[in-house]
């Protein structure tokens, strides 16, 4: 089942709606979050960071289980927290803050496991590579940085390096509104859009810049078409231009190079995007509170969602593997389980607390399925062949107790001949006896 | 007889209940003939597979069969167990044993009803025999096995679940006490046997008995004295016993009492070679201050090993019972004590059987020797566990990935069994695997420099070849350690010094020759860091891993393919292992062809050809695997990149350029009736469609409409695309080009294939792996220069300079146009250049 949860900067909940069936599910309350700050960890819950007023000096992240429409865990980072994001077996989750750093989480103990400085200014938006093994932030300073978790996590390697990042992309001139990477490991390309009325492809293999796209006016979020044929920049100027990656474009187009063309609805600014891959539908959030399901194929608005008054400002897709509400009633014991115990608040510092618990992790081993194997059959070649030998203790021991079945057999069977022979015996010294006696009486 | 003939064929049904009359006439002796042990006892297994080939006992029930049938075969059935039941209840024991081990067969093939009806009464029929009075040994060991087989499948019953768990729970008393009171190592392997079935499929039958299993067992394990097979059958279920309570902390209990025990162990075997910190420093990390002990294993301590001997099954088969423990799944969250599993392997790993200089007065060489002796097994163990814990902890392993990194890369250093090689290698590929990318970065130059190492060392396969054949490669490589550590055994300094490079000795050496199987290991690691990492900052290690791969693999090759059938003269592993080497090279070989790279593969002729043999000649594997090979390399000799559905028949309504693009879909569309020639046809075809407002494309339009079906146009006639492509000097053609220059590498490849040979083209393979950076690239370049030389466009200049030194205004992005008659083409090209501020001017 795959659901759509969309939430605003105004607080309007999170809206949650089934994708195929267009049925809205549970309302999540009291959501009011910054661009790029609704994730869900694993699929297993719902995390989202909260906007505060700009007087706060702590942050604010609010967990939400699928089957309660209320917050169930807060938590209070340090700073502000913007971009939330979780690795796709929602193990870690990775948050940027206002000040520029960037801080990683373990869901299962909410311990801070790593914070480091990544850039000038806030942090605006994060995201996982496809095997989540790098990290690229976007900056309001207008820079792009693509780190490695395997040296964020090496701290011995970290003091022999003079940067912690991979690659640092500077072309970027304003702040850094969205970033989307695509298929292909370590070859894939990312796509950054910024206030400064761009769009730029960049290669992670090479780490540079690739293309430049000049739209005509801001583009505050962008998705990629699964096969990277073009991606989708949703604009301030309410239109969703359709630029080429891997598609043809010709000089001539209407809104510069490389814009083949646009999806429009007369609406107000765009504001996050999303792709969903079965059945190829991009799904817009605008400022007037709707959320549109496109179909890329006919461009026409298949679907509408309606959110809030305020703007929408992040759509996420979510693959659940059970239909939500029916978990807990039946037949799902597992899933439950993870489903109603929330992990405990994220902390706020490094190293606080619990100490030992830096030596281990609480970890949910994976599953294994044996097949069911039985020994029988086996058993009896193996027997056998012992048998054969003759050699093993086990048959000599066998061997030893039919014998002394034999034994005891062959003894009765002597007894009983005995007994005849005795009984024969007598029956002859008798008979003769009786002769004597006879032939003496006659002779007598 | 009459019914014989009413037989159809062997399939009949009506043949089954027949068959298995005549074989209970046959080979089940009657209840008071004496059973002969030298005849229809050994025909048992002959009366087991002809049961089970033939299912004898599965009493098919459906409405298509003859109720009668059902009904004889369900007599046949009836008194195939009533005979068992009787040998059952024999006194005999050699009658018995055969009842009891054809009831377990019995379990496993008959019908469901017919095991829900009767399982309880075998239950308790199998349960007399493990119980006093003693009986056989083998009687005692086959009801246990058969016993397992009987839970095994009424495990698979969950409605029975908690009758199945009542009645498992009489067993467990029964078994507790063969695994205590009997002397016979052979009953404690078929009592781990039902143990296990026990603790897997009717865990909650062991909760009351949880403490005295495992004193059981934890006695039989920490006595050390066992064959290591019973063993490890015992460790499992001792690493699968916290189940049977199925909570969080039970599981971390027995972890930590197996790491403490380990850890005690390793003190007293490691004296002398290890420095005495290091073992206070593992107690730490494995009891946190302030906490209490936990009691010592299996309740009680068991000391007094005989200290002769170092206490090494012990310790392994505690580390495979962590192993186990890792990986067989469990209902809750559990806490994994990391830190101190991985000190434990760094620990042992860092033991060498050198002394340090402190130690040296208190040890004799014969403790030495007795340690090294043992350490290759400790150390193998040791792996396993690293294997597991990666396999267990899986993402959350990040935060340690840096130290075990440092742990392995030390180690590989150092190690030379060619077992613990291969282990290794094999914990590397699991690394890249699993952590991707960001790990593959910093693991690369050491699996690079270990993994030449092996592949340029002389190997089995190279006897015959003169060390002059792989010398040159050799002196280049970096020099490992040299290998005889185990000689080191005065000082730890002169090892050092031994550490010099020292080629010389290392190929005239023949215990220097690197096993086929470490050398697969190795294939299949670089294999895996070319599919992770070869995007990312491999142009250091890039071309020297082609050339070796490609090196090995014709070498693998060279004298003819290896046989696939095993031959039943070897030992069962040695069978194949030659064919197995060459499908790793060729599998290897193929994957560096397919990484991407920011160079055409040098030696892809070379590979095609081993790969067109293989096909032909090779055994089924390898010559399928051969042909997927080809299969695969074709995409990357036609590169295509096909938009998504008709996207831009919508896309494209409200442009100009359109229906152009439509119809260029469909050529590549029709990319399956691949010949050569077609295709080299199509793509200087789609030169002509592209341009717009061109008479050609018009002409195709009305082919197009002719042809109705036009999504399956395979059916377009030859002599129309000739005919086009005779036509490239048509005066529309900078438009061509100019279109071309945004193109992806769809369309663009193997123009160049025809006009010159194979080794001129283009960079292909990285317009297939990287289709869009590539044609974005090219693009880029056009738009503006400033950003800098790409290399692909060095790599076009290269190219487009071999391909035709004349065309020197080709360069930009547009080499790929160069058409079959180029001599025409030519004038157009300083279209191209024009063509070029225009687009910039527009874009701004």
């Amino acid at each position: 089942m795959s659901v759509v949860i969309a939430s605003s900067s105004i607080d309007g909940g999170i809206g949650c709606w089934d994708l195929q069936t267009g049925a809205e599910q549970l309302r999540y309350k009291t959501c009011a979050s910054p661009p790029h700050g609704l994730t869900t960890v694993g699929c297993r819950f719902l995390a989202c960071s909260q906007l505060r007023d700009p007087s706060a000096t702590s942050g604010h992240l609010l967990y939400w289980s699928w089957s309660k429409p209320q917050a169930q865990v807060k938590s209070f980072p340090v700073e502000p927290i913007k971009p939330l994001i979780a690795n796709s077996d929602g193990t870690y989750i990775v948050g940027g803050g206002s000040s520029g750093d960037i801080y990683i989480w373990e869901v299962a103990t909410g311990r801070l496991l790593k914070k480091w400085h990544a850039h000038y200014r806030a942090i605006t938006c994060l995201v996982f590579s496809e095997d989540d093994s790098l990290l690229i932030s976007g900056s309001e300073d207008g820079c792009v940085r693509v780190w490695s978790l395997f040296m964020i996590f090496d701290d011995v390697r970290r003091q022999q390096v003079s940067h912690l990042y991979e690659y640092s992309f500077t072309e970027h001139t304003l702040r850094v509104t969205d970033i989307v990477i695509g298929y292909g490991g370590g070859n894939a390309i990312i796509v950054s859009a910024s206030e400064d009325r761009t769009c730029k492809v960049w290669s992670l293999s090479k780490g540079r810049l690739l293309r430049n796209v000049v739209f005509p006016s801001i583009i505050d979020a962008i998705a990629i078409d699964p096969g990277e044929h073009v991606f989708y920049a949703g604009s301030r100027d309410g239109k969703i231009y359709i630029t080429a990656l891997n598609a043809e474009s010709s000089p001539s187009d209407n809104y510069g190079l490389h814009i083949i063309g646009s999806l429009t609805d007369q609406s107000k600014p765009v504001t996050c995007l999303a792709y969903s891959a079965e059945g190829n539908l991009l799904l817009s959030g605008s400022e007037d509170g709707m959320i549109r399901v496109w179909d890329v194929k006919t461009q026409n608005i298949t679907r509408m969602f309606r959110h809030s008054k305020g703007p929408v400002n992040n759509i996420v897709i979510v693959r659940l593997p059970y239909p939500l509400g029916r978990a807990e009633s039946k037949s799902q014991p597992s899933s439950r389980k993870h489903e109603l115990s929330l992990p405990p608040p994220l902390e706020k510092y490094a190293n606080s607390s619990d100490e030992d618990m830096d030596n281990k992790a609480i970890v949910m081993l994976p599953d294994t399925i044996d097949l069911p194997s039985y020994l029988s059959s086996q058993l009896i070649n193996d027997h056998i062949k012992q048998l054969q030998q003759q050699g093993s203790s086990a048959v000599a021991e066998m061997e030893a107790k039919r014998l002394k079945a034999d034994c005891q057999r062959s003894k009765e069977m002597f007894q009983q001949l005995r007994k005849v022979y005795d009984n024969l015996q007598e029956f002859c010294v008798n008979e003769l006896l009786d002769e004597q006696t006879m032939e003496g009486s006659k002779g007598n | 007889m009459a019914r014989f003939d009413q037989l159809e064929n062997m399939y009949d049904l009506g043949l089954k209940p027949v068959m298995l009359r005549s074989l209970i006439r046959q080979y089940l002796p009657a209840e008071n003939h004496p059973l002969n042990l030298n005849n229809s006892c050994f025909e048992l297994p002959s009366l087991v597979s002809i049961v089970q080939t033939h299912c004898l006992l599965s009493e098919l029930d459906s409405q298509s069969i003859d109720p009668k049938l059902i009904n004889t075969w369900k007599s046949a059935v009836d008194d195939w167990l009533s005979c068992l039941l009787s040998l059952l209840s024999s006194d005999m024991s050699d009658k018995c044993w055969v009842g009891i081990c054809l009831l377990g067969v019995t379990c496993q093939e008959c019908s469901n009803q017919r095991f829900l009806s009767s399982y309880s009464i075998w239950l308790i029929k199998l349960l007399s025999h493990i119980q006093p009075p003693a009986d056989s040994q083998l009687v005692k060991i086959a009801s246990c096995t058969s016993l397992a087989d009987l839970l095994t499948r009424l495990a698979r019953f969950p409605e029975v679940k908690k009758d199945g768990n009542l009645l498992a729970g009489k067993l467990v008393q029964p078994v507790l006490k063969l695994l205590n009171e009997d002397n016979v190592e052979a009953v404690w392997e078929g009592a781990a046997n039902l143990l296990y079935a026990l603790i897997a499929f009717f865990p909650a039958s062991i909760h009351h008995y949880y403490d005295k299993v495992e004193a059981a067992i934890a006695l039989k394990i920490l006595s050390g004295k066992y064959s290591t097979k019973t063993l490890k059958k015992l460790g499992y279920c001792l690493a699968l016993l916290p189940k049977a309570k199925a909570d969080k902390d039970s599981w971390s209990l027995m972890m930590q009492k197996f790491l403490i025990s380990i850890n005690d162990h390793l003190n007293e075997a490691f004296q002398g070679v290890e420095e005495e910190a290091k073992s206070d420093e593992a107690r730490r990390l494995l009891v946190s201050p302030g906490k209490d002990l936990p009691l010592p294993l299996g309740g009680a301590s068991f000391k007094g090993t005989s200290s002769e001997r170092l206490p090494t099954a012990t310790i392994s088969t505690l580390m495979f019972c962590c192993c186990k423990m890792l990986t067989s799944s469990y209902p809750v969250q559990v806490t994994v004590p990391v830190r101190s599993m991985l000190a434990l392997v760094e620990r042992l790993l860092r033991v060498d059987g050198s002394l340090p200089h402190t130690m040296l007065p208190f040890m004799t060489s014969v403790q030495q020797e007795l340690i090294c002796s043992e350490l290759p097994v400790l150390h193998a163990y040791c792996l396993e566990l690293l294997i597991a814990i990666i396999k267990g902890m899986r993402r959350q392993l990040l935060p340690h990935s840096a130290y075990i990194v440092r742990v392995v890369t030390r180690y590989f250093k150092r190690c030379s069994l060619p077992e613990l090689r291969i282990k290794l290698y094999s914990i590397i590929r699991m690394l890249l695997v699993s952590m991707g990318v960001g790990i593959a970065i910093y693991l690369a130059p050491d699996v690079i420099e270990n993994a030449s190492y092996d592949l340029n060392s002389l190997g089995g396969e190279d006897i015959e070849t003169s060390p002059a054949n792989t010398g040159p490669a050799t002196g280049a490589l970096p020099q490992l350690s040299n290998r005889k550590r185990k000689h080191g055994a005065k000082t730890g300094s002169l090892e050092e010094k031994q550490d010099a490079p020292s080629p010389k000795v290392g190929e005239s050496n023949t215990h220097q020759m690197t096993p086929i199987t470490v050398k697969m290991a190795a294939l299949d690691t670089l294999e895996v860091l070319l599919t992770v990492g070869a995007a990312s900052k491999s142009e250091s290690w890039r071309s020297s891993i082609d050339s070796l791969l490609m090196k090995t693999a014709i070498n693998s090759c060279k004298r003819g393919w290896g046989n696939l059938e095993s031959n039943i003269f070897l030992p069962h592993e040695s069978a194949s292992v030659w064919a197995d080497f060459q499908f790793s090279s060729l599998r290897a070989l193929l994957t560096s062809f397919l990484a991407p790279a920011r160079t055409r593969p040098p030696y892809l002729s070379q590979g095609l050809e081993l790969f067109r043999r293989g096909k032909q000649e090779a055994g089924m594997k390898l010559a399928q695997f051969c042909a997927y090979a080809l299969f695969a390399l074709e995409v990357l000799i036609h590169p295509r990149a096909l938009p998504l559905d008709d996207f831009y028949s919508a896309c494209h309504n409200s442009t100009d350029g359109a229906s152009n693009r439509f119809l260029e879909n469909i050529y590549s569309g029709s990319q399956k009736q691949n010949t050569s020639f077609l295709s080299a046809m199509r793509r200087t075809e789609q030169g002509g469609v592209e341009s717009h407002d061109d008479d050609l494309y018009d002409r195709w339009l009305q082919n197009e409409n002719e042809n109705e079906n036009q999504n399956e146009n395979e059916n377009i006639p030859v002599e129309d695309m000739k005919d086009q492509t005779s036509r490239p000097n048509d005066p529309s053609f900078t438009n061509v080009l100019e279109v071309r220059e945004q193109e992806p590498a769809a369309a663009n490849a193997d123009v160049h294939m025809r006009t010159e040979n194979e080794i001129v083209v283009q960079p292909w393979h990285l317009e297939e792996s990287v289709p869009k950076s590539q044609g974005v690239a090219s693009a880029k370049a056009v738009m503006s220069p400033a950003v800098g030389t790409n290399p692909e466009v060095d790599g076009f200049d290269h190219v487009a300079g071999k391909t035709s030194s004349t065309l020197p205004n080709a360069k930009k992005g547009s080499s790929s146009m160069v058409h079959l008659d180029s001599d025409s083409s030519m004038d157009s090209f300083p279209g191209i250049v024009d063509a070029d501020p225009d687009t910039d001017a527009d874009s701004d």
